[in-house]
């Protein structure tokens, strides 16, 4: 194997203190190879979404080792872990989390705000929107759209910076199941064209379909033997519990 | 960092899109700056007025303390040797005397076509030429023109007897047959506004603007007046000089300038020392009245107070423009205090409207953060629409400040009696004043963004990203 493109050894995460300390996470370890698309499943407050914060640099363990791209998180500093996010990490939200007072072109290329080297900024802003079908879309308002078409919005901006880690916490759980299958037949192309790595929470089963393995996690820990490869195409059934 | 450009186009389109926000931000900085700018433009300009024409106080005036015991006068004497035991103090640029008229003596002439008569004796000062000759109008005028032997040709002072050659400039004198160059006269602004604003209008008389321009307009000889040495309106005046002594000379008003003595005449030095001796005697004739004393510097004021009293037993004459300018700074210091008071409230108010939308924007932030925005640029994002708002703020505050001075100016032009040296207008905008305000304004604003800043700075992304 390659080395992975993500690396995380026994990473444990509480929130609050004394009794009403919670265990988000205890122990997990994971590697990610590089071209991988990987779905992370499993009940509300099973510890995915903080998994996938920490992966990205948005949350800090508070134990273990946390190794993306190359990059220790422990002995990277802050403003390069920033720099890593705004050129090689996209993130997609469920709340799509675009600002209403910019146009969707404004949203896509806002990473090219924190970053001086980013050239031809509009054009590349374009060509994100086009990717992912709004091409006409950029002088529009994100109240204008719909949930469908902010999310892809949310996707062009994630993908300006052309990154070789996309992190989506579950894109679809907005939207419509048409309107998530296109995302989800968008991210399998993403990932077999452009060899973009992704790491999916979901809780729709259609990503399961696509992915080459499908993690699921439980009160915090990696469920041991439920790792499975690629299952069958077509279902929308949810995994695990309500989003 | 972000780049510059990027970080100005984002605060600016940041602060823009909440019009409610800015404008609560921006209230009270504008009430503030407007006040500090309408305050400190206010009291600069009255000031001006105040210390620049009714009380100069470029230069001091040392007098003697009047000591007597049992009636005997045992004042300190101020004379030649004073003035150059003053002159080698190292804080003194330059120290002149000044004698004053010591015996009777009126004026009168025509002015306008009307007969005038004033007392002349005690109310007249002389001081060396040189003192006015930093003056371009007054230099070649200002002469002690007997002392320079401008004396000639003969002439006779009776009607149809021979004239003096230069009318505007020359008159025959009854003493000796000759035509004399005219006294030279000047009088302080104080005079002429006295003039303008008490006299002319209840006399019929013309206003007088620019002296010089009012000399060319109605001609020299409409300047001149005569003097009666020895002569005096006055019962029981002190020095009594008898009728036989009594002689005439003539003058010309010259000029105005601050140098002239505040309520009076002012002519050459020479003049007064001669007639003093003639009329009052010679230890009279020398003896000032005082020394007028330029300073190297104004702040050097008090330690040549200190060493006039302990060294020379002298003192500073009681100067109004020294209390005027003490009454003016207590002033000035007590309403700029307000406004301070009222810009740092408006700081506070900015923190607050700044920590709740820190708070509202917590998801906004965490994005930002997610996208590559790293702590500082947060803080610059925030700190940069704070100081957006004290730009807009210090300049609409300045606005208001010239506006409503206007309105005050317009109102005093248009409401007010004439009254002395009332001004055109009572404000000084000067620059530096609009400079001072909008660096407050900036300031205080940044100050009042900086904590909510820092906070916004310190949120972890996905804390922000979990806000609703």
């Amino acid at each position: 194997m390659a080395s992975p493109v993500i690396s995380l050894r026994d990473i444990k995460k509480s929130y609050g203190s004394g009794d009403a300390r919670s265990h988000v996470l205890r122990g997990v370890s994971l590697d990610v190879a590089p071209g991988e698309l990987i779905a992370l499943v499993g009940q509300s407050g099973s510890g995915k979404s903080t998994l996938l914060n920490i992966v990205g640099g948005l949350d800090k363990p508070d134990s273990g080792e946390v190794c993306v791209l190359g990059h220790d998180y422990a002995k990277t500093p802050e403003a390069d872990l920033a720099r890593l996010r705004n050129k090689s990490i996209g993130f997609v939200f469920q709340a799509f989390n675009l600002l209403d007072h910019l146009t969707c072109l404004g949203n896509v290329i806002l990473p090219a705000s924190f970053d001086r080297g980013t050239t031809n900024v509009e054009a590349r802003g374009k060509e994100a929107l086009s990717r992912v079908g709004l091409a006409d879309f950029g002088h529009r308002r994100p109240g204008e759209l719909s949930g469908g078409q902010k999310q892809r919005v949310a996707i062009a901006r994630a993908l300006f910076g052309r990154p070789t880690l996309l992190l989506c916490d579950e894109p679809t759980g907005n939207l419509d199941s048409a309107t998530g299958a296109e995302v989800i037949d968008f991210f399998r192309e993403l990932n077999r064209n452009d060899g973009v790595t992704l790491v999916i929470v979901t809780h729709e089963r259609r990503v399961s379909t696509i992915a080459q393995r499908v993690i699921a996690m439980r009160d915090g820990a990696i469920v041991e033997g439920a790792e499975a490869d690629t299952a069958q195409p077509g279902s929308t059934d949810d995994l695990g519990g309500p989003a | 960092m972000m780049p510059a450009g990027n970080l100005a186009r984002m605060v600016v389109a940041n602060a823009t899109r909440s019009p409610k926000h800015f404008i609560l931000s921006a209230f009270g900085i504008v009430v503030g700056i407007g006040a500090f700018v309408f305050f400190l433009a206010g009291t600069l300009g009255v000031k001006n007025v105040l210390l620049g024409k009714v009380f100069p106080l470029d230069q001091v005036e040392v007098i003697a303390p009047h000591t007597s015991i049992a009636g005997k006068n045992l004042s300190q004497k101020l004379n030649a040797e004073t003035v150059t035991k003053i002159k080698t103090r190292r804080e003194v640029k330059d120290a002149l005397p000044r004698m004053t008229l010591q015996f009777p003596a009126t004026g009168f002439g025509k002015f306008e076509g009307q007969d005038i008569r004033f007392e002349v004796g005690g109310f007249t000062d002389g001081i060396p030429d040189v003192h006015v000759a930093d003056d371009p109008k007054l230099k070649d005028v200002f002469k002690d023109w007997d002392a320079m032997g401008e004396i000639g040709p003969a002439c006779t002072p009776q009607k149809g007897g021979i004239p003096c050659p230069d009318k505007a400039w020359q008159y025959c004198d009854r003493q000796d047959n000759m035509c004399h160059k005219r006294i030279p006269v000047l009088v302080s602004p104080t005079v002429l506004e006295l003039y303008n604003s008490q006299i002319a209008d209840s006399h019929g008389l013309p206003h007088i603007g620019m002296m010089e321009q009012f000399i060319a307009e109605r001609g020299r000889e409409r300047m001149h007046f005569a003097m009666g040495l020895g002569d005096t309106m006055l019962a029981g005046s002190n020095l009594q000089v008898a009728a036989d002594k009594h002689r005439e000379v003539g003058a010309i008003l010259v000029g105005v300038s601050n140098k002239a003595r505040q309520v009076g005449l002012t002519i050459p030095i020479g003049y007064v020392e001669r007639w003093n001796r003639e009329f009052a005697g010679d230890q009279v004739a020398s003896e000032y009245s005082s020394i007028i004393v330029t300073l190297r510097d104004k702040d050097q004021l008090a330690p040549f107070s200190q060493w006039l009293q302990d060294d020379m037993k002298l003192k500073l004459n009681d100067s109004l423009g020294e209390q005027f300018a003490t009454a003016m700074f207590v002033i000035t210091s007590v309403l700029i205090g307000i406004a301070f008071v009222i810009v740092i409230i408006s700081a506070i108010n900015i923190a607050h409207n700044f920590f709740m939308q820190v708070t509202e924007r917590r998801r906004e932030i965490g994005v930002l953060r997610a996208i590559g925005a790293t702590r500082a640029d947060v803080m610059a994002i925030i700190l940069g629409e704070s100081a957006i708002i004290g730009v807009v703020s210090g300049l609409a505050g300045s606005l208001f400040a010239v506006g409503v001075g206007t309105l005050v100016d317009v109102a005093s032009a248009h409401f007010l009696p004439k009254f002395p040296f009332k001004p055109d207008t009572y404000f000084d905008f000067t620059w530096w004043i609009f400079a001072l305000a909008l660096g407050f304004s900036i300031l205080f604003c940044v100050l009042g963004g900086l904590l909510p800043a820092y906070r916004a700075s310190r949120l972890e992304p996905a804390q922000a990203l979990a806000a609703n």
